[in-house]
């Protein structure tokens, strides 16, 4: 539910979900003070394992502003005395990674993109237009979901190779795009929709196209902003099938280029941790500006 | 193919008699893309990986190479290194998916519990999520690293002597896992608050009114109206794990860190593929390893067939 | 999907489609007050789009444009640009940067790109897929103990004699053995850089207390295997620690090259034939070599367990007298202030000729679809180039392979480096097949078990059990050549 997650309590009633705690709360037998301290409790410990998960990305962040040679005579220092943004600076300064980031941005968006397209336009077909062979297509395509890219990649780069694709922006795109569950996110969403309107489109002469640009689409919205978002954030975290593909360093998606060159550092782990964080800055924003999207496309899917 | 077949009178009971000649291609027309990019780049490819898998194909020459029959097939079953990469990708699912459900589901009850600051919690736990898996390598060989790890250095700090996490092979995989379990936790964390919020409440009411405590309600009620998310949950990791790779290729090293205690059964086929170069070998691999993963598959769909049934 | 899954994940992404609330509502279609704030699908998807233009764009002024254009249309590399792949890194990769620095300075119309990868099998992979990928480096690195592999694969360009004189890169002007091993089947392959054998180090003072230095505090010439055992035994005593010291644990390629020097001292041979088809393992000197290698580590002379790090800051700290280990560590060692001294690993045994475990860096032209003759004449300057800066690169301990720097007065004074230039006459690289060479599979599973026999966790007996079981796995998968 979208309201449920949001952060203002007052939302919440709209849901008529209230949680067990508030059931417990109004019970008059209860005592309220151990329910209380229990909820305390409950809270102190989500409070310990919160700083526990943010420890990490702490570390990393105070690792990138210290100078290297601080590093090395006090490694688990935290906070040095001279914070500089030199690693930072080096990174950038070797020059690939605004690279990688334009590679990444370029290739996840066109998948997006031809993704949303190609599996709405599919889906709208498998839901709504009755033809021959439909059934088993849809069997087909379950199938498919069934597959993991990991166990494909052998054959997938011998056809690649074949047609001279590596190393171009295709050769990561185009194995990404037969995407069976966004498909499937479509149809659900699109199976939902009221007969009745697209009845109406067709008894008003509407052909199924235009029944599925002008009436289908503007209603799948929800699911579209929902596999838009899985997809990207999907196709930008990908690293095996590129790591085969992008050999040419200028040719690298963000995960796969910070992945091979860090030996370029060595073990200048300002250096390290500053890509690290580089690496991680566009999504993270990306996250917060659409957390609810993002976090509500995958609780409603419970897909990666 | 009978998609494709104009001959079709399958005029449904929806169809407008307006639109009946467009009738007939439309659909067709409206999966073909899809379609097309799915016959070339998942149907064909698991064609030619079954082919491959009987000949022994190189990666630097082109053609199949000389057939082999089943013996590519002999050859993994009967490998020391097929097995160990198996057993290590089994192990890894089970550190990773054990703790992530039951870290997860508890976090996710005690957030309900709490309320306050639950938009927090699930930034948090879900941040890392969202990150690329060579940015969470990067951080994690850092904190793990030997004498100037974060992690070796907090243990000191209480007293405890740790081992080489990366360096010793019997913690390595568990390392892997951990990292595995911080980075993942926030996606089965936000599955469970929503299944939490779907729990309705006058269920709760009644159960409380019978004079259920929380303990009893949580155990009694709760917990196994989490039950389809459980399961969901649960086949999820499984599956993702067995097609673990980019973080213990990355994490631990490649070929699996210290005498490739590590190594899982996706980058053995990346190791039999890309670096010994034998793509045959590698698509028997990989299509052994798929079977697994579709017997995975199968019991949870029948599990979850008769839970339905039984909903 | 399951149907209650997927009536929640409706209402959960906050569909309330305009035009439907006036219709009547669907089975799973909730009317509900639409969300303003929502970011709507056009918006996201007109985000995307506008970021992707925006970065192209913006890519196009700034020169990243040309691989936009190559990741699109599969555009060429632009002309004056040099690629360049390797695998060095601490203070080889520091001084490598050096030398692309010097050429850089020489050649300022050339852009020059540089990329380090990681060592061992992750970069021969690498190299292999860009090759196929048909964007390679221009020029790259390899190990001469890969070579045949990448030739026989066909990833390689053959360097004809005509383009290399133009270049002042004749054959007597390379040492020869590294020379002959850039060939496969008849044609030269690689220029080689280097020679890098396993050597010997000895800490000067704990050598000194044990009377193992001659009056000009160089280490005394040890001559056999009983000789270098009571040199062992010798600074033991006087360091109150190990005798020598060596990464053993969990570093299969350095137990790999202290077995191979002594198998090969002893005459063992090629262990591997038919391009490792076949194992000739010859048991009886297989066995020979293991038996001294654990009588060492038996009578605790030698830590039989160990790390990298363990090792150097033993030998370095005067607990042993001794380090085993290979000549590129010389500058970690000279980080240290530590006095020590190197030299070729002994003669042990003189049942054959003197050898040692020793590979070369080489470089090389991996074949490209776009190599024309500006290109490789471009390659070839900058292969000259580094040839030229050959000093830098001894410095990290390397024999240069290039004599004019060898023998030239500078590279003869350099100390300790020159001490043990003589180990080049019995460089024994590893045998070829296409499961040999660094980091490969047979240093992994040979190296593996010399480490179990290190440890005391096999018999001699048992190690060439192992050994022979571990080669024979090896060699009866098929090629993939």
């Amino acid at each position: 539910m979208a309201t449920a997650t949001a952060p203002v309590p007052a939302d919440r009633s709209a849901t008529g979900a209230p949680a067990p705690v508030r059931a417990g709360r109004r019970r008059p037998r209860r005592e309220p003070s151990a329910e209380r301290a229990f909820t305390r409790l409950c809270g102190a410990v989500l409070v310990v394992f919160a700083l526990l998960w943010l420890l990490p990305l702490a570390w990393a962040l105070a690792t990138s502003v210290r100078p290297d040679g601080e590093i090395n005579t006090a490694p688990t220092r935290w906070f040095g005395a001279h914070p500089t943004l030199a690693a930072y600076r080096s990174v950038l300064d070797a020059g690939h990674i605004g690279q990688w980031y334009l590679n990444s941005l370029i290739t996840s968006a066109l998948t997006m993109v031809i993704t949303v397209v190609v599996a709405s336009a599919a889906a709208f077909a498998l839901s709504r237009v009755d033809f021959r062979g439909r059934r088993a297509l849809y069997w087909l395509v379950l199938a498919g979901a069934m597959i993991p890219a990991q166990v494909l990649v052998v054959p997938q780069f011998k056809e690649l190779n074949s047609v001279h694709l590596l190393n171009t922006y295709w050769a990561v795109i185009l194995p990404q795009l037969p995407s069976a569950i966004a498909v499937f996110v479509f149809k659900s969403f699109i199976d939902g929709i009221p007969g009745e309107l697209v009845d109406a489109a067709r008894a008003d002469g509407a052909g199924w196209w235009t029944v599925y640009a002008r009436i289908v689409m503007p209603l799948t919205r929800p699911a579209v902003s929902a596999v838009a978002v899985f997809t990207f954030v999907w196709s930008w975290n990908n690293f095996l099938w590129p790591l085969l593909v992008d050999t040419s360093v200028s040719m690298m998606t963000l995960p796969v280029g910070l992945a091979t060159t860090q030996d370029s550092y060595g073990i200048r782990y300002a250096e390290l941790m500053a890509s690290a964080v580089l690496g991680g800055l566009p999504l993270i924003v990306l996250f917060l500006f659409f957390q609810r999207r993002i976090v509500e496309g995958i609780a409603g899917t419970g897909l990666k | 193919m009978a998609v494709h077949s104009p001959t079709a009178p399958a005029a449904g009971p929806r169809a407008a008699p307006a639109a009946v000649r467009r009738h007939h291609w439309a659909g067709p027309g409206m999966v073909l893309p899809f379609l097309l990019l799915y016959l070339l780049f998942m149907i064909g490819p698991v064609a030619y990986n079954l082919v491959v898998s009987l000949f022994n194909t190189s990666l630097v020459h082109s053609g199949l190479g000389p057939f082999v029959g089943l013996r590519n097939y002999g050859e993994a079953l009967t490998s020391a290194d097929f097995w160990h990469t198996l057993w290590h990708t089994v192990w890894f699912t089970v550190l990773t998916t054990v703790p992530l459900v039951a870290l997860s589901l508890a976090l996710a009850l005690m957030a309900e519990r709490v309320r306050r600051w639950r938009w927090l919690f699930r930034t948090v736990f879900f941040a890392p999520y969202v990150l690329p898996v060579s940015a969470v390598a990067l951080v994690f060989t850092y904190v793990y690293a030997d004498r100037i790890g974060l992690l070796q250095h907090l243990l000191s700090l209480v007293g405890v002597t740790s081992p080489g996490w990366l360096s010793d092979p019997r913690w390595v995989l568990p390392s892997v896992a951990a990292a595995t379990v911080w980075w993942t936790l926030g996606f089965t964390f936000v599955l469970y608050l929503a299944a939490l919020q779907d729990i309705p409440a006058d269920v709760l009411e009644a159960a409380a009114i019978d004079g259920a405590g929380p303990v009893r309600r949580l155990r009694h009620v709760v917990v196994p109206m989490l039950g389809r998310t459980t399961a969901l949950v649960t086949v999820l990791q499984v599956i993702a794990s067995l097609k673990v790779f980019d973080q213990v290729y990355l994490i631990a090293g490649s070929g699996g860190g210290p005498a490739g205690a590590a190594r899982s059964s996706v980058e053995y086929v990346y190791d039999s593929g890309f670096t010994d170069m034998r793509v045959g070998y590698a698509a028997t691999v990989s299509f052994l390893l798929f079977l697994v993963m579709l017997a995975v598959s199968a019991v949870w769909f029948a599990v979850s067939r008769r839970t339905d049934q039984g909903v | 999907m399951p149907r209650r899954r997927r009536s929640a994940f409706w209402e959960r992404a906050g569909a309330t489609p305009a035009g439907v609330v006036r219709h009547p509502p669907g089975r799973t279609l909730m009317p509900r007050p639409a969300e303003t704030s929502r970011p709507g699908r056009r918006s996201v998807l007109r985000a995307a789009a506008a970021l992707a233009l925006g970065g192209a764009g913006a890519a196009g002024l700034t020169g990243c444009g040309t691989a936009v254009g190559q990741g699109l249309f599969g555009a060429a590399d632009p002309a004056g640009t040099l690629t360049y792949w390797n695998l060095f890194g601490g203070g080889d990769g520091t001084r490598m940067q050096q030398m692309e620095n010097a050429f850089r300075a020489a050649h300022r119309a050339v852009r020059l790109r540089p990329v380090t990868l990681a060592w061992g099998n992750p970069y021969y992979t690498k190299l292999t897929l860009a090759t196929l990928g048909r964007r390679p480096p221009d020029v790259a690195v390899t190990h001469l103990s890969r070579l045949p592999t990448l030739a026989a694969s066909s990833l390689l360009t053959p360097l004809r004699s005509a383009d290399l004189e133009r270049h002042g890169l004749t054959a007597a002007r390379f040492d020869p053995r590294a020379y002959q091993q850039a060939h496969y089947q008849g044609s030269l392959y690689a220029m080689p850089l280097d020679t890098h054998p396993f050597v010997l180090y000895y800490n000067t003072a704990v050598c000194r207390k044990a009377g193992l230095l001659d009056a000009a505090g160089k280490l005394k010439p040890l001559q056999g295997s009983t000789e270098f055992t009571a040199a062992l035994a010798a600074g033991a005593k006087a360091c109150g620690g190990a005798g020598a010291v060596m990464s053993i644990t969990n570093d299969p390629s350095m137990c790999w090259r202290w077995w191979w020097t002594c198998y090969r001292q002893l005459g063992g041979g090629d262990l591997l034939a038919g391009d490792g088809r076949t194992v000739v393992l010859d048991e009886d000197r297989a066995e020979r070599a293991a038996a001294y290698l654990a009588r060492l580590t038996g009578r605790r002379l030698m830590p039989g367990e160990l790390d990298q790090n363990g090792a150097v800051s033993l030998f370095t700290s005067g607990k042993a007298a001794f380090m085993l280990d290979g000549e590129w560590d010389v500058t970690t060692v000279q980080s240290t202030k530590a006095a020590f001294g190197m030299v070729r690993v002994p003669r042990l045994f003189d049942d054959a000729p003197y050898a040692v475990w020793a590979d070369s860096h080489a470089l090389i032209l991996p074949r490209s679809p776009q190599r024309d003759a500006a290109r490789l004449d471009l390659a070839l300057t900058f292969v000259t180039s580094l040839l030229d800066d050959s000093y830098v690169w001894a410095q990290g301990g390397h024999i240069p392979a290039w004599l004019p720097t060898r023998d030239s007065r500078r590279y003869r004074d350099l100390r300790p480096q020159a001490d043990y230039a003589d180990a080049v006459a019995g460089a024994a690289y590893d045998p070829p097949a296409w499961y040999s060479g660094a980091g490969s599979d047979l240093e992994t599973v040979a190296g593996g078990a010399v480490g179990l026999l290190l440890g005391g966790r096999l018999t001699p007996a048992g190690f060439v059990r192992s050994l022979r079981a571990g080669l024979r796995e090896l060699a009866s998968r098929p090629s993939p050549l």
